[in-house]
């Protein structure tokens, strides 16, 4: 297995959707603090006023300006105030399911890569105990999530310093605590693509299932639905509704759950693609 | 006398797709150090085969033995080199990356095996440009050159020379001589059986998923018997004299003008049988069967005869 995860890693570094990726999680995070600093900070109006993105009537009553109406002011001071670098981080990449789309994306054509142009074949003739190729897998998903995570986090601190310190800076305990709850949550949505990509071994199956899942889309409608019933409890125990109602610091044994939740569904869907995958033909 | 060892033994080995055998209870038999070619028309259940034999389908019955241990033994897999149907290669790489990528996955650390593999097959000049870029020719000596990876014992390669320019061919078969003679076991499908003839030391000819004969060099040597061939303007009357003066002969008319008379130790009678009879002979010579005469005239028998063997010999 590691001579797999060896060549996943090989692979990986030279694909090109993995930095694609990774620029698309750095220029939203750009543009969300860009946002936040033009609505939510003195110096950002001022800078607004100076390019004719808002006037001086607008602001004095806080009425609607060109660009963002006035929800999007007070949404966005509201987040400045009393927020810190791990809050912004939260809001710009992880809790709305960006993040987890993201890298269900690079998994996924990572994954078809492989049944596409028909390299499985090269790896499946030599390991003929299938299960290593989804343990390398995982293995390599469970690399890039950190990457990812530890790269993003590092890049909105960066962005919150060139913007002047829009907010205070969190505790490392805290970060950490968070980064590693993070990295189960993801690591466990990676794993369920994985399993749509040795189901289906198609591209769009595993770009829908990363939308659909990793940002929430069913969750949301399923628990729309099950809530006219009173029987949305099972809300509870999704990877999306873990990941966005997430704490962002550790108080109690509780706060592990998210962790737990995700070890288990990691688990749950790396044995169903093993059994798939020992099962299929190449 | 010592038991002969064999590089691919299957017993009853049998593949079944929606109720429909691909492969029927094939018995195949490979001996080390063979080169053995492996016959049979579009669908006759030879890729099925080689990809059961590689690891890539689960039988549905049977079993497979490679050096005489069984198809999961991961020592087997890495004596086992292959190259089944198109060539599996990343098209965003270069030959070398993808060279590298499957050594990694072999765990092979050394770039020299890389390098040699890559200069054996014609690959050295390829440089920075991607796979994507490659014309076909080249992608079958890549995915040869992946095969090569690891020094295996044992290849299994499908339509190896497909694509390949006259000159590849001609250095890829010198290629797989040189292998044999380092000891190597080839396992080759093709429907190029001239070319394949020029290498293989066994044949297996495989029908409706039937392992319809099994014969080595020499057998088939013995069974592609001379024949006396003549072109005539009217082949059905020389067909009925043929069959009146000489009756033991074996005939086959091949078309409109010609036929073919087998067992015929000397021809010039015929000649002179078809001119007193006032048949135009325009030419005539013996021929010697070669290996895709000689499974033509197999399947064609087979046909003839309905499914002959049933399973296998």
């Amino acid at each position: 297995m590691i001579n797999l995860l060896r060549m996943d890693l090989y692979r990986l570094k030279r694909s090109k959707s993995v930095y694609i990726c990774l620029g698309i999680l750095m220029a939203a995070t750009v543009l969300a603090f860009s946002m936040i600093y033009l609505v939510a900070t003195p110096q950002g109006q001022n800078f607004a006023l100076k390019i004719g993105l808002l006037d001086n009537s607008e602001i004095e009553e806080g009425q609607a300006i060109v660009m963002l109406d006035v929800s999007g002011i007070e949404e966005g001071q509201a987040m400045v105030n009393g927020a810190d670098s791990l809050d912004m981080f939260r809001e710009t990449c992880m809790d709305g399911g960006m993040f987890g789309c993201v890298i269900g994306i690079i998994i996924t054509l990572f994954m078809c890569g492989d049944f596409q142009n028909g390299f499985i074949k090269n790896i499946m003739s030599l390991h003929r105990t299938r299960w290593k190729y989804i343990g390398s897998k995982l293995a390599a998903a469970g690399i890039l999530n950190f990457f990812f995570l530890i790269v993003c986090f590092l890049f909105n601190s960066l962005m919150n310093l060139l913007f002047h310190n829009m907010v205070s800076y969190a505790a490392l305990a805290d970060i950490l605590f968070y980064l590693a709850l993070a990295w189960f949550i993801n690591t466990a949505f990676s794993a369920l693509v994985i399993l749509a990509c040795i189901l289906t071994r198609s591209t769009a199956a595993g770009v829908m299932t990363s939308l659909l899942l990793c940002g929430g889309i069913i969750q949301s409608v399923l628990g729309q639905i099950t809530s006219l019933f009173h029987m949305d409890g099972w809300l509870k125990y999704t990877l999306y509704y873990n990941m966005s109602a997430a704490p962002s610091a550790y108080s109690g044994i509780g706060d592990l759950k998210g962790a737990v939740l995700g070890l288990a569904f990691i688990v749950i869907y790396s044995a169903a693609a093993a059994f798939f995958v020992t099962r299929q033909d190449i | 006398m010592s038991k002969e060892k064999y590089a691919v033994e299957t017993a009853a080995l049998t593949k079944v797709y929606k109720g429909k055998a691909a492969v029927d209870h094939l018995n195949l038999q490979v001996k080390e150090g063979a080169v053995y070619g492996f016959i049979g028309r579009n669908g006759a259940g030879k890729s099925t085969t080689l990809k059961m034999l590689c690891g890539l389908l689960r039988p549905t019955e049977g079993d497979i033995r490679l050096f005489e241990k069984p198809v999961g033994d991961p020592m087997t897999a890495r004596r086992t080199g292959c190259l089944i149907e198109a060539t599996g290669i990343y098209p965003h790489m270069t030959a070398q990356q993808n060279l590298i990528l499957k050594a990694k996955c072999m765990g092979l650390a050394d770039r020299e095996s890389v390098e040699h593999v890559m200069s054996i097959t014609g690959l050295t000049r390829t440089g920075s440009k991607k796979t994507k870029h490659f014309s076909m020719g080249m992608k079958q000596r890549l995915g040869i050159a992946l095969a090569l990876l690891g020094n295996p014992d044992l290849l299994i390669l499908d339509e190896p020379i497909n694509g390949l320019d006259p000159e590849g061919i001609r250095e890829i078969r010198q290629l797989f001589l040189e292998l044999n003679q380092q000891g190597k076991t080839l396992i080759i499908s093709s429907h190029i059986l001239g070319e394949l003839s020029k290498i293989a030391t066994h044949y297996g000819i495989i029908r409706e998923g039937c392992l319809a004969e099994q014969l080595s060099r020499e057998d088939l040597e013995k069974k592609c018997s001379d024949y006396f061939q003549v072109q005539v303007d009217d082949v059905k009357r020389a067909l009925t004299i043929a069959a009146e003066k000489a009756p033991a002969l074996r005939t086959e008319v091949c078309d409109n003008q010609t036929l073919r008379v087998y067992g015929l130790k000397e021809g010039a009678w015929l000649n002179q049988l078809f001119v007193e009879s006032r048949i135009q002979v325009y030419s005539s010579g013996f021929h010697h069967m070669d290996l895709e005469e000689y499974f033509l005239s197999r399947m064609d028998g087979m046909e003839a005869n309905g499914k002959e063997t049933g399973k296998n010999d």
